[in-house]
């Protein structure tokens, strides 16, 4: 039995929100640990977050949108892979063991925090295409305001891309979060799309990828309104103030800050999984 | 990579800064991105006004904004209905259908965002290819809403 009143549920998910918008990672990463800590089962906290990251890629996924910076045919490619992965997860945490999922999510925020010393690729982005990549019709350009100039991009590799997207999906899926740091790697690393390009496209896929782990969440009766609620609405709102703040600040003081949440929270779920704590 | 190599690439990548950025985009991809950034920035806002009244709404009446109810087994559209035949069978307006439809209107958000591109991808863009993955991302949600 949780003791969770909506007034701490819209303030663990105000920062949450605002935490992942700063690390562009969206808020599960904070919000799943934050709510099982406070006496939530982690697989209620699971359906509860998916539902927020429909909320908070959407919202952020209008203006990237908008901006043509969002690539829609790789967003539209990638999505048929990334909610089967999704279902596939979703199906797949409901069926598995407490221990096992807190041990999954540690895993994947270590991992996580490993790529942030990752840099983006930016040698250049007018590859050479595969046929496949060519047929997909997997080209584009937007005009880089920081730049000022029209950056023209062509992708590559599709036919990686799209099996690693399931896998994407699959960890969105199973642990509740948008797994946009493994979206963007394959994005970026792999198809050889700007980083822009990258992390935008990647917010896009986010949101279908949620709702397809979500419909499983919700027939299978872990969605409670009550608690949904007030973790939709300060989550939005967090995420709207960490966009605001994002640009005031320099990438690197973002990587180090997220670099430390996503070391301790990790250490932490993994502790939890194999109950040293 | 060396150094060398870098520097061939970097401009074949660009555009001269004076070109005109709107001339690269088809305007009918442009009206299309016009139109799901709207439709998303309209779903969310609609879900977050209805969950706004239903938990405000909550508070007034009874003090607090705990709402304790479960939705068990029901997919979005049994969701959905289940509200509005209870309304239709005479029961009071109160806030829980607020919340309930503030959190249908945030899943249809991206399902209706799919749905639009399919329109898009076959009557304007007249692209089977992609009319093709959108309709199999629609078919896979609309199953997946479906469940039970």
């Amino acid at each position: 039995m949780h003791l969770l009143s909506p007034e701490l549920l819209f303030v663990i998910s105000i920062l949450a929100g605002f935490i992942g918008a700063m690390s562009g990672m969206g808020g599960g990463v904070v919000l799943i640990p934050a709510l099982t800590l406070l006496g939530l089962d982690i697989k209620h906290a699971i359906a509860i977050s998916i539902v927020s990251v429909i909320a908070t890629s959407s919202g952020a996924a209008s203006a990237y949108v908008r901006d043509g910076v969002t690539n829609l045919k790789v967003g539209m490619f990638l999505e048929m892979f990334t909610i089967l992965g999704a279902i596939v997860g979703a199906t797949v945490t409901l069926a598995s063991g407490d221990q096992g999922l807190f041990i999954a999510f540690g895993v994947v925020l270590l991992f996580s925090a490993a790529t942030l010393f990752l840099r983006p690729h930016d040698k250049g982005y007018l590859h050479r295409q595969d046929g496949m990549s060519r047929w997909l019709e997997l080209h584009g350009n937007y005009y880089d305001h920081a730049a000022g100039e029209t950056i023209q991009y062509r992708g590559r590799l599709s036919y990686v891309g799209g099996p690693m997207m399931f896998g994407a999906g699959f960890i969105a899926g199973l642990l509740g979060i948008g797994a946009g740091a493994l979206k963007v790697l394959i994005l970026d690393l792999a198809m050889g799309l700007p980083a822009k390009v990258s992390t935008t496209t990647s917010n896009l896929i986010i949101g279908v990828t949620a709702l397809a782990g979500t419909s499983i969440y919700l027939v299978a009766g872990l969605i409670d309104p009550g608690i949904a609620a007030p973790v939709i609405l300060g989550v939005v709102a967090g995420a709207f103030m960490g966009t605001r703040l994002l640009k005031r600040l320099t990438n690197t003081h973002v990587r180090r800050f997220f670099l430390v949440v996503l070391l301790i929270v990790g250490v932490e779920m993994l502790l939890r999984g194999f109950k040293v704590i | 990579m060396t150094g060398s190599q870098d520097k061939p690439t970097q401009p074949a990548n660009t555009v001269p800064p004076g070109a005109d950025a709107g001339q690269q985009i088809p305007q009918q991809e442009h009206v299309m991105e016009l139109l799901i950034g709207y439709l998303l920035l309209a779903g969310v806002l609609a879900s977050v006004t209805l969950l706004i009244v239903g938990l405000v709404w909550q508070k007034i009446i009874s003090g607090h904004f705990t709402l304790n109810y479960l939705i068990s087994g029901m997919n979005l559209f049994q969701f959905v209905t289940a509200d509005f035949r209870t309304l239709l069978g005479g029961a009071s307006f109160g806030p829980r259908i607020f919340v309930n439809l503030g959190i249908a209107a945030l899943l249809l958000t991206p399902f209706i965002r799919v749905v639009a591109s399919v329109f898009f991808f076959a009557l304007a863009e007249r692209n089977w290819k992609y009319t093709l993955f959108t309709l199999f991302v629609a078919s896979v949600l609309t199953y997946s809403l479906f469940l039970r």
